[in-house]
């Protein structure tokens, strides 16, 4: 019971990584904020020449406040340290306000950063959201701030809303870990391959376990590209895109699989054993300078490397890292699983085949 | 010293076999002119400044596949045992290094050359041709640092030309890349001393893959 406890701990963590995976809401967010024609708000007043304007939320609560609550919901603009407060006009629903865009003809930019601040979804932000036009711009015009609190979200255990990724977050639990568990295993290898060619030989059970360790790595290699290039479609538009964190993964995945090429065209165990461990090593350093070192030096669209917009730093918060850090531990664990699986599993194999022939 | 000296005789001794047989290092050099002269071919003769450019990589790729896949008669049973005996394994892997690096040296002289004569002088408008002739060598020298290693393991594995591509290829790729960045930065008129880091990064990789040689060679080298 006691030896088997990591396995059923690794197996409990994932049940409960895609439970909560699927489970957890997604926080609230903005979505947008346009311009509405005066055909389209029947009581707007003919004398009311400033524009009014629509935001539009997601998963927001807008109207689930209570009469003397109402007048709560706080439209902001923003530009560098610049705050201006727009007159929310009427709430249509949880996700729709109309928001009354009043403002002077001099202005210090074009481009404003919209916020809502709210008691119940915290303060929201969307970035570049107001775009003028008409106005005319003086670099250094500047007015009285009004004084205004931000507020965090009263919502309890969502994942964080991000701009463009939406609901696709989810899949933070299962695209990073497989990279992980990737770099264990191949980790493994690395080690097993020392330790053959130090053995000069005189045993083969490095070499079996070199073996497994690639094979799983691989697996969890080819599904790490797999669901990246799921998230690449639902975020980036495309299938794959040339980036050097990509080109890194498919490169790693490629020699990974000239390893197994190698493999299968020498027939000498010893002389297998000992070409396969040599170009383990060389792979692994090929792992090392592609995925870690490589993408730190170039830009790049993927998270966590060069300037990139969406997700910087990680945007790991609470409720993320309560679900982020078992998936890591849990599909590490079910990895180093299924490597030793499979080195029974190629033992048994190759005594079947001793035996037959 | 007396390690330079070996190394020294090692490369001596490699380009007198080559020096021998006339054909090997001629069949080469038509190999490269005739994939240059396709080039020339298959674009017409005015050729847009990023296909020049994709164009050279492509050629001295396929060549310095080519150099590397050459039979090599130190890599034969009898003249192993010969060598296992003689030289240690460190020299050998720096001497064979070295002998690569001045044949795809070679190679990629002619290949520029070749697209200079063929495909014109075209997208240097703003820059200096040499500049591009230096990262064409730095280049020839990375892959013959990596292809060293691969046709060592490759040979000893008996697998021949397709072996060689398949362990080559995808290592090949982050090379190809800096380079056709270095060469694409070049051609649209950036300074150079602006796009020298790719350079830099290049000659860093070329010594990962020398001190991986010189690390792992060794264990390939007894059977």
């Amino acid at each position: 019971m006691i030896h088997r406890s990591w396995k059923i701990i690794g197996l409990a963590l994932l049940v409960y990584v895609a439970a909560m995976s699927f489970i957890v809401p997604l926080g609230p967010g903005l979505i947008d904020f346009q311009r509405v024609t005066t055909t389209e708000r029947l009581d707007a007043s003919p004398e009311q020449d400033a524009p009014f304007y629509e935001l539009i939320g997601i998963g927001t609560h807008w109207n689930a406040l209570n009469e003397e609550q109402s007048g709560q919901l706080k439209c902001i603009l923003k530009h560098e340290s610049q705050l201006a407060e727009l007159p929310v006009v009427s709430i249509t629903d949880d996700q729709h306000a109309i928001v009354k865009v009043d403002l002077p003809d001099t202005l210090p930019s074009k481009s404003w950063d919209v916020f809502v601040i709210h008691p119940i979804d915290g303060t929201l932000l969307l970035e570049n959201g107001l775009f003028l036009e008409d106005q005319t711009i003086e670099e250094n015009y500047s007015w009285t701030n009004p004084s205004i609190e931000q507020l965090e979200s009263t919502l309890t255990f969502h994942f964080p809303f991000q701009p463009r990724i939406f609901e696709s977050i989810r899949n933070l639990m299962w695209h990073v870990p497989m990279w992980f568990t990737m770099f264990v295993l191949m980790g493994i290898g690395f080690v097993a391959s020392i330790k053959q060619l130090s053995a000069q030989n005189k045993t083969f059970q490095f070499d079996d376990q070199a073996l497994a360790s690639v094979q799983t790595g691989i697996f969890f290699g080819a599904l790490g590209l797999l669901t990246g290039s799921l998230w690449a479609r639902y975020t980036w538009g495309a299938w794959w895109v040339d980036d050097p964190q990509l080109n890194g993964a498919l490169i790693t995945v490629m020699v990974y699989a000239g390893y197994l090429v190698l493999r299968a065209s020498v027939q000498n165990r010893r002389q297998r054993a000992q070409l396969s461990a040599v170009y383990n090593l060389f792979a692994f350093t090929i792992l090392v300078i592609l995925l870690m070192v490589l993408p730190r030096f170039t830009e790049s669209l993927h998270p966590g490397k060069g300037g990139n917009p969406g997700f910087n730093t990680y945007d790991l918060d609470s409720t993320l890292r309560w679900v982020f850090y078992p998936a890591v531990l849990g599909w590490i664990l079910w990895g180093v699983w299924m490597y030793r699986l499979r080195l029974q599993f190629n033992r048994l194999d190759e005594k079947l085949k001793r035996i037959l022939h | 010293m007396l390690a330079l000296q070996k190394i020294y005789h090692l490369v001596q001794h490699a380009i007198r076999i080559e020096i021998r047989n006339k054909h090997g290092i001629l069949g080469l050099l038509i190999f490269a002119i005739a994939a240059v002269y396709v080039c020339y071919q298959t674009t017409g003769s005015s050729v847009h400044s990023e296909s020049w450019n994709a164009l050279i990589w492509v050629v001295l790729l396929f060549a310095a596949f080519n150099a590397v896949s050459k039979p090599w008669a130190d890599d034969s049973a009898a003249m192993r045992s010969v060598l296992f005996h003689t030289v240690s394994p460190q020299h050998w892997i720096l001497a064979r290094i070295i002998y690569y690096t001045l044949m795809l040296c070679a190679m990629g002289l002619a290949v520029f050359l070749g697209f200079v004569i063929f495909l014109g002088l075209e997208p240097f408008k703003s820059s200096s041709p040499l500049h591009f002739f230096l990262g064409v060598e730095l280049t020839a020298v990375a892959l013959a640092a990596l292809l060293a290693l691969i046709q060592a393991i490759a040979s000893r594995a008996g697998g021949g030309f397709s072996l060689i591509s398949v362990l080559g290829l995808p290592l090949i790729i982050p090379i190809i890349l800096i380079s056709t960045r270095f060469g694409s930065d070049l051609i649209s008129g950036m300074a150079f001393a602006d796009t020298a880091h790719h350079l830099l990064f290049l000659a860093t990789l070329t010594g990962g893959f020398v001190a991986l040689g010189y690390i792992l060679f060794p264990y390939l080298w007894r059977d």
